[in-house]
């Protein structure tokens, strides 16, 4: 082995000059596109045809009479000035706001107690608050919907036992609460363990130099700890909020459980899914599907400059 | 003696014992009496909450029907039917569909489409990270931006497309676009820009082997632990798949398990089966096992690099 890196050093065709050298590169790099292209064509098969037709789609409209016809922009403009998919989106945006802080401030809360070892058992614990991340959404809701039950799950009843009697999770005053708490069950351990990571990493001479301050336990956490991972904060509040903005599993769900409960625009990807399949109104959905899509790159886009100014992305 | 003759219980303590060594002892911070305690009870706090819809549906899987609605959730009953109720996954209940089908549908899936997605980016991460073709930038720059759309702004369109060309109900219509994932060529183009040597491709050059041998017998073994990260993420992906299946399979037989299960919970509701409750709790159950036993397996390789890794998504 230690021969062949030698020779790697003075690769044989550096002997015919300086144009052989740069015309055997020239050559070694032109057959890496032959790696590449699987992927590209897969990209393209399955990425990029199907964002196209979906613009060409929505550019058209289908009626009993008179078939298919090309209308522009008209699906666009019913999308924006449809109250029902506005309500979807505010509804999504007021769920972000509050899952992402409280799931966040527990994650790192925790993060932080594990890193500095201020808890017994604490890999044990981190061990537990990963599992959730290990089962399929659907699951999590399905088990969820069974304890939120509004007759029998055994939360309703421990409500109605603590004197709340009444208590309905599928209510429209509590469901989107209901929601929240799941979500926050499957993904603040996934959080935690990328919080806790980000926190390894922080120099240990920092965190020696302010014990020898005295300073205390919490005000290393939030004075010394907190700014240095605020990086990996500020992208997971654009990761979830980009996961937020596609809630669908978990409505979807609850809505088998409980019939009603949940409305037909309850979040945008739920209203582009009963507007497709549902309603059978295809042309309409694929508007609403390029509008969600749309927003969502630009939310994305505007993640990676940040990210890209502080340069932590390649 | 070597690391592959260590035992992994050995290395489990000698990861401990180093783990030990790199903390700062607890009595260091000054703590007040209590503080542990009180940290640690919080702790046991949130595991409860995380563990008790797992403990629930551990327990409701010995149940009937009746008694997973009228009985105390977080203690068993008689009669014992876990057994009866296992047996039931074998069948096609009410022609609702199989959920050993379903399994077998759902290990598929995630198999081909996992495994693609691996080979896949491993090549295209290679091409990125060690040859200066022409076209190379445009090709990240197409990937990149491929990252930002999100899998479930895709879907629709790729139910309306699969409509068009007859691809409802076909797996390659689940299994190819999930042998796309831009974001495990950028973790595998980055990985291999670490640990792939370029010094040692040209002495294998040198040495006359060619292209896809020198992929294969020396860059390939030099990647197996991002290939790993990349394989494990794609696998889960699949596996907890809901909205592409959902929309592309309208026939119970090529159902993945998330997709069955949905369907029993908007069955149970309506059909009155007394089995099928209980069936969605096993169903529920059995899909989780598998998932769980292999995260804990892994464990180390979710750990470290991993995670910040796949957060670039």
């Amino acid at each position: 082995m230690a021969s062949t890196l030698t020779r790697a050093a003075e690769p044989r065709p550096a002997a015919r000059g300086r144009l052989g050298r740069a015309s055997w590169i020239q050559r070694r790099d032109r057959r890496g596109v032959w790696f590449v292209v699987p992927f590209l064509v897969g990209l393209l098969l399955f990425m990029l045809v199907p964002l196209g037709y979906a613009i060409y789609t929505s550019l058209y409209t289908y009626r009993i009479i008179g078939g298919t016809t090309f209308t522009g922009a008209a699906n666009y403009t019913e999308t924006l000035q449809n109250g029902l998919f506005w309500s979807g989106v505010i509804r999504v945006t007021i769920f972000a706001a509050i899952q992402i802080p409280v799931m966040l401030t527990i994650a790192f809360f925790f993060a932080a107690v594990f890193d500095l070892g201020l808890a017994k058992f604490g890999r044990t614990y981190r061990t537990i608050f990963f599992i959730p991340f290990a089962v399929p959404a659907v699951v999590g809701a399905v088990m969820w919907s069974f304890l939120l039950e509004p007759q029998f799950g055994p939360f309703t009843r421990l409500a109605n036992g603590l004197g709340f009697s009444g208590t309905n999770f599928f209510s429209p005053d509590l469901l989107l609460p209901s929601i929240i708490v799941i979500v926050i069950w499957e993904w603040t351990g996934y959080n935690m363990m990328i919080l806790y990571t980000a926190l390894k990493s922080v120099p240990r001479e920092v965190i020696e130099a302010a014990i020898l301050d005295d300073t205390p336990w919490w005000k290393i956490i939030l004075r010394i700890k907190l700014p240095l991972v605020r990086p990996a904060i500020v992208m997971l509040i654009f990761l979830n909020t980009i996961g937020a903005l596609q809630l669908f599993t978990e409505p979807q769900i609850l809505e088998y459980f409980e019939q009603g409960a949940v409305s037909l625009n309850y979040t945008p990807s739920y209203y582009i899914y009963n507007t497709a399949i549902a309603a059978d109104e295809t042309n309409l959905a694929a508007a609403m599907a390029v509008i969600l899509a749309v927003f969502i790159v630009l939310v994305s886009a505007l993640s990676l400059i940040v990210r890209r100014r502080r340069r932590e992305f390649g | 003696m070597t690391t592959g003759e260590l035992t992994r219980r050995e290395r489990a303590r000698r990861d401990r014992i180093a783990e030990q060594d790199r903390e700062i002892p607890v009595e260091l911070y000054g703590l007040r009496r209590g503080t542990v305690t009180l940290l640690t009870v919080l702790a046991f706090l949130f595991a409860i909450f995380t563990l008790i819809p797992i403990a629930w549906i551990i327990i409701n899987s010995t149940k009937t029907q009746a008694n997973i609605f009228e009985t105390f959730g977080f203690w068993f009953a008689r009669p014992f039917e876990f057994f009866h109720t296992f047996s039931l996954l074998f069948q096609n209940v009410d022609g609702y569909g199989t959920f050993i089908q379903w399994f077998g549908n759902t290990a598929l899936y995630a198999a081909l489409g996992g495994g693609g997605a691996t080979a896949l980016s491993a090549l295209a991460g290679y091409g990125l990270a060690r040859f200066r073709f022409r076209g190379a930038r445009l090709a990240f720059f197409v990937i990149i931006a491929g990252l930002l759309v999100p899998i479930t702004a895709l879907t629709i369109p790729l139910y309306l497309t699969y409509a068009k060309a007859h691809l409802i109900n076909s797996i390659w219509g689940m299994v190819l676009p999930s042998m796309i994932s831009p974001i495990s060529v950028y973790l595998m183009r980055t990985y291999i820009e670490l640990s792939v040597p370029h010094e040692l491709l040209d002495a294998a050059r040198i040495d006359g082997a060619g292209e896809w041998r020198i992929f294969y017998r020396v860059a390939l073994p030099l990647m197996v632990p991002g290939l790993l990260t990349v394989l494990l993420i794609n696998v889960v992906a699949v596996w907890n798949n809901y909205f592409l299946p959902l929309l592309i399979f309208n026939i119970n037989t090529k159902y993945p398990l998330t997709v069955g299960l949905g369907l029993w919970s908007d069955r149970a509701v309506n059909s009155g089966d007394a089995d099928l409750y209980p069936m969605l709790v096993m169903g529920g159950l059995v899909t989780i096992i598998p998932l769980i036993i292999l995260f804990l397996v892994l464990q180390r390789y979710w750990r470290g690099g991993m995670l910040l890794g796949s957060i670039a998504n």
